[in-house]
């Protein structure tokens, strides 16, 4: 190899560096424990709705990425990019040794990793409590809200009705689910 | 019922994670936070204080059979790797030793797949320096079967594969390698391992240098500039820059390899690492010959060799004096150019180098002064006494 080749070829492999260290951001047994259960469910959120995984597996998922993380501290940049990444490959993972194909649902990709979202949808079953949520909005939002949840309509059916495009429309529900939830809140504070 | 109580809270389908696992992370977390603590420095002594030839005995060692320790050795053979591939070696080896035969039970599984497939990495990184690409391959067989069950580690599994990468390019494998940098590269994005991305990045660069698509490399690398200036990665940047100035020499466009090549030095300037200034300096020099400015080239050389020389380098600091035998053939100095060589010789000879590189040396002085040598001569000698690095033993074969 000649020289000038020699050196360009070796720079990329000298920075491969040691491939995973311990955590060094965290100190203490209280940190562990609020680092694990601040991510803990928007890591199974992520696995259970986004790839469908089945509850206790999301559970387990997320607790293996957990605890995978902690010989990644200085690898990592941003904690929570890392730990989607991360549930996201183990949920493909779960379903290719589970023999499924994700991503059937044509709008699914549109429905993603929107963790906040998802939380409050698993509350808006409570009918009562979210037609009281529903009463704080305004006419817009009630509207886009009453499409999705009470009509079950997809996303891309509610781009087509409000005449916008499908990825605004998830934009619009996720904007007026977070609203509900603020007012909402703010009205039972006041009562 | 209080007001609050009636309340349906929105969060209310949160899942608690169950306390045993709570605990065995805590539990997991102290005891690497602990062991990395308490290795810190004991690899280093260890090695330093044991004969090279009893390194394989240090598996025994107690102090070393824990994760902390573990990484110090990978940091040890990442940090000897390019200078003493054979030592980085042994290192690699006894931390295979020591990783495989941790207690099934030291540590959750997960963790234990990730110790001894970084392990296994390493290892296959020493052969790859080596020239031992099937081992190297075979090592990194060995550390995805640690990482295989588990969907979790698909950024370790990344890491080997980038290191496969990099040996599939060494064995020219290019194809594949091209093929796994590009998905080693959306995993690193999908984990924000920026870091890493730019390195796929820069071996992507690499590749396509090496199949002497010097258009499409320095694009390669330019695409990285914007990502490594984001998040102010100053060694990548100096690579970029760098690798930059090396892909313009080859196309013949001076004028931004200097530029580029002058980047990297004020960065590597900053980063006080004198030995990569030294290098990007070497390529200075020689882009300085190549178009044509040859007393200005060999004056630089010169400068470059002295800080070689000040660091005790003099392997690196006679590959440059190599290049200024070589400028001297070009302007038809021969009598400087024998000069010079025999020089080389003489400073191989003391330093104890290499006895076959002082053989390759004084075929060449003897071929400048029968006036048989060409600058083909020159670089014949330059690989192989590169080559020696990987393959002592090898036997050099004289050509015109």
């Amino acid at each position: 190899m000649n020289t000038y080749l020699r050196i360009v070829v070796l720079w990329p492999q000298i920075q491969f560096g040691p491939m995973t260290f311990v955590t060094t951001q965290l100190h203490d047994d209280q940190q562990f424990e609020v680092v694990y259960t601040g991510y803990f469910d928007l890591l199974v959120q992520i696995a259970v709705h986004k790839f469908r995984v089945p509850d206790s597996e999301a559970e387990t998922l997320a607790h293996d990425v957990l605890i995978s993380y902690l010989r990644k501290g200085n690898d990592v940049i941003s904690l929570r990019s890392w730990l989607i990444g991360a549930i996201c490959h183990a949920s493909r993972h779960y379903w290719r040794l589970n023999g499924r194909t994700i991503g059937a649902e044509p709008d699914m990709a549109l429905d993603r990793a929107d963790p906040a979202s998802m939380r409050i949808l698993d509350s808006l079953p409570d009918q009562l409590a979210a037609r009281e949520a529903m009463d704080c909005l305004n006419p817009r939002c009630r509207e886009i809200l009453h499409m999705r949840y009470f009509e079950g309509c997809t996303v891309i059916e509610i781009a087509e009705r409000l005449g916008v495009k499908p990825k605004y429309a998830q934009k619009l529900i996720s904007r007026c689910l977070r609203r509900a939830e603020t007012l909402y809140g703010e009205k039972g504070k006041s009562q | 019922m209080s007001d609050d109580e009636k309340l349906v809270p929105f969060d209310r389908g949160k899942r608690e994670p169950d306390p045993a696992r709570v605990a065995e992370f805590t539990a997991t977390a102290r005891k690497l936070q602990q062991e990395r603590e308490g290795a810190a420095g004991v690899a280093a002594r260890l090695l330093g204080a044991t004969p090279y030839a009893e390194w394989p005995r240090l598996a025994e060692r107690e102090e070393l059979r824990n994760s902390g320790a573990l990484d110090e050795l990978s940091r040890e053979v990442a940090s000897r790797v390019d200078r003493v591939p054979l030592e980085s070696l042994a290192i690699a080896e006894l931390a295979t030793k020591i990783a495989d035969s941790l207690a099934a039970d030291a540590y959750p599984v997960v963790v234990l797949a990730q110790i001894r497939a970084q392990a296994w990495k390493d290892r296959g990184l020493a052969f790859c320096y080596l020239a031992r690409h099937s081992d190297a391959l075979a090592a990194f067989d060995r550390a995805e079967q640690f990482l295989q069950p588990f969907g979790t580690l698909a950024h370790d599994r990344a890491i080997v594969r980038l290191a496969r990468a990099t040996t599939l390019q060494e064995a020219n494998r290019y194809d594949e390698s091209i093929a796994l940098l590009a998905e080693c590269k959306e995993i690193f994005e999908d984990h924000g391992d920026t870091r890493r991305q730019i390195l796929c990045g820069i071996a992507e660069g690499t590749l396509l240098h090496r199949m002497s698509r010097f258009g499409e490399a320095r694009e390669a690398y330019k695409a990285q500039l914007p990502t490594a200036e984001k998040v102010n990665d100053l060694i990548a940047l100096a690579s970029i820059h760098n690798n930059i100035g090396h892909s313009s020499t080859e196309l013949g466009d001076w004028q931004t390899a200097e530029a580029h090549l002058n980047k990297a030095i004020a960065i590597l300037t900053e980063l006080g690492q004198p030995l990569r200034v030294a290098g990007s300096e070497l390529a200075r020099g020689r882009m300085f010959v190549r178009k044509g400015d040859i007393e200005r080239g060999i004056e630089h050389l010169h400068s470059v060799r002295e800080q070689y020389l000040t660091h005790n380098l003099v392997e690196e600091a006679g590959l440059c004096g190599l290049d200024i035998v070589e400028a001297h053939l070009a302007r038809g100095a021969s009598i400087e150019a024998e000069a010079f060589a025999w020089q080389i010789v003489r400073e191989f000879t003391a330093a104890r180098l290499n006895a076959r590189a002082i053989t390759a040396l004084g075929y060449l002085s003897e071929a400048i002064g029968a006036r048989k040598a060409s600058a083909e001569t020159v670089q014949n000698v330059r690989h192989f006494i590169r080559s020696l690095r990987k393959k002592p033993d090898a036997e050099f074969v004289a050509t015109a």
